[in-house]
């Protein structure tokens, strides 16, 4: 068993970088700021961040449709180059039983094809997970869909997949809500610099979508209902989490 | 070697290290290692949790997101009484601040995106199924105004009229004047719009 004293070391350490990584980050951000960046933590590491979760019906009758939207704000030109992390476990949660605690997952990881830098997604699920909670493994089977990322992949009748960019669904005049609220305002980029003190205390007319040419890296499930778990006529709580490897608990 | 350029030496490696550091996931473009990933045995801490839009981001503190990142929906109650703040703080009344925090945190089981996909399909929307009791399907669309619908509770007399600060879905502080998508979604998978 490690002592206080030892396990301390790479918190300091951990805080150091930390800091380092927020004046840095501070020094050279020219990427837009929103909203979605709500730590430190995934406002530095973007492919962390979940902007976004949505849960509707599909096109096609007794079919539905969870979406998660992550690195928000992504810029046109950055987004040709956007990829999701391979050392993140991306998982959409579903409680089927009313108690808060998931009763399903899906397990959403990248890769990169041998010999090339074309990335790969791999959709574990529905699976019961291994471990409830906030520290997780991955189930330990095959994925249902894989393939290359920007690829619509599956099957239209079974579980059907899309990773890739899109368009931020989201809409916001971020801006003035900055100035209204401004403790929720980033670290970094140009919403950073609005004052720290309210300064205004009402949205205006015309509003500015502050979304609006921006993208996110987007994972797309569409499945039939029963999927889901859910009992008749009942309800299901759906969540998004991210998760990097790092706790032994 | 002079101490000077020592001092440089160190300097340089420190940035570099700083570098690799920070990089940790935040590079934009070029291919991870292909020797990392996400592997089966390995235990996965949390890092970020998001369920229902504008609850964490907007009713609890920044100062907390991070505690609230790490929570999940069986334990996000405890941040109840931070999102009762928020309301209460804007001079609404406390019974308004128990009716959101209510239905925002399912009735104490946690910030989850409540849905029922059994219902019919055109009621779905985000916390419809509060506001459509026995008939909304919730959920939450791509189209959803969640931010005009969050103000609208909070500071219209749409739920209490106690104080009310706007009309609903009006100025100053019930709509932020932006009631729709940047691009449109598709009506067929994966439904968001193409990327600019």
């Amino acid at each position: 068993m490690l002592s206080r004293r030892t396990r301390s070391r790479p918190r300091l350490l951990g805080l150091a970088i930390a800091a380092g990584c927020l004046g840095a980050a501070a020094l050279v951000s020219t990427i837009v700021a929103s909203d979605h960046q709500d730590t430190a933590l995934v406002e530095l590491n973007p492919r962390r961040d979940i902007n976004d979760v949505y849960a509707f019906p599909a096109s096609s009758a007794g079919r539905v449709v969870l979406a998660v939207t992550t690195q928000s704000p992504l810029t046109p030109a950055a987004t040709s180059n956007a990829l999701f992390d391979v050392n993140v476990l991306y998982q959409i949660k579903i409680d089927n039983s009313g108690d808060g605690v998931e009763d399903l997952v899906y397990q959403v990881t990248f890769r990169h094809r041998d010999g090339d830098e074309q990335q790969l997604v791999e959709v574990r699920g529905p699976v019961a997970p291994a471990k409830t909670g906030t520290v997780n493994t991955l189930v330990n089977i095959a994925p249902a869909v894989s393939g290359p990322i920007n690829t619509v992949l599956g099957s239209a009748s079974g579980l059907q997949v899309f990773a890739g960019p899109r368009a931020d669904p989201f809409f916001i005049d971020l801006e003035r809500f900055f100035r209204i609220i401004p403790d929720r305002r980033p670290a970094t980029g140009p919403l950073s610099r609005l004052p720290e003190a309210p300064s205004a205390s009402s949205f205006r007319n015309p509003g500015v979508n502050f979304l609006d040419g921006i993208n996110a890296m987007a994972i797309v499930l569409e499945m039939p209902k029963s999927f889901l778990g859910a009992g008749a006529g009942g309800a299901v709580g759906v969540w998004a989490t991210t998760s990097i490897a790092g706790e032994s608990r | 070697m002079s101490r000077s350029t020592s001092r440089v030496t160190l300097a340089l490696i420190g940035a570099v290290l700083l570098a690799a550091a920070c990089n940790d996931g935040a590079k934009i473009g070029g291919p991870d290692s292909p020797s990392l990933r996400v592997t089966p045995g390995t235990n996965y801490r949390q890092v970020e949790f998001l369920a229902n839009p504008l609850v964490s981001e907007v009713t609890v503190f920044k100062q907390q997101h991070q505690a609230y990142n790490t929570s999940m929906p069986y334990a996000s109650a405890q941040f109840i009484p931070v999102t009762q703040q928020f309301i209460t703080g804007f001079g609404r009344p406390q019974a308004l601040a128990d009716l959101l925090s209510t239905v925002l945190y399912n009735g104490g089981h946690g910030d989850m995106l409540l849905f029922y996909p059994d219902r019919d399909p055109t009621t779905t929307g985000w916390l419809s199924w509060a506001l459509q009791p026995g008939v909304g399907a919730g959920g939450r669309k791509l189209t959803d105004d969640v931010v005009d619908l969050g103000l609208t509770a909070i500071f219209s007399s749409f739920l209490n009229p106690t104080g009310a600060l706007c009309q609903p879905f009006q100025l100053p502080l019930c709509t932020d004047n932006v009631n729709t998508t940047a691009r449109a979604p598709a009506g067929t998978f994966p439904y968001l719009a193409g990327p600019f």
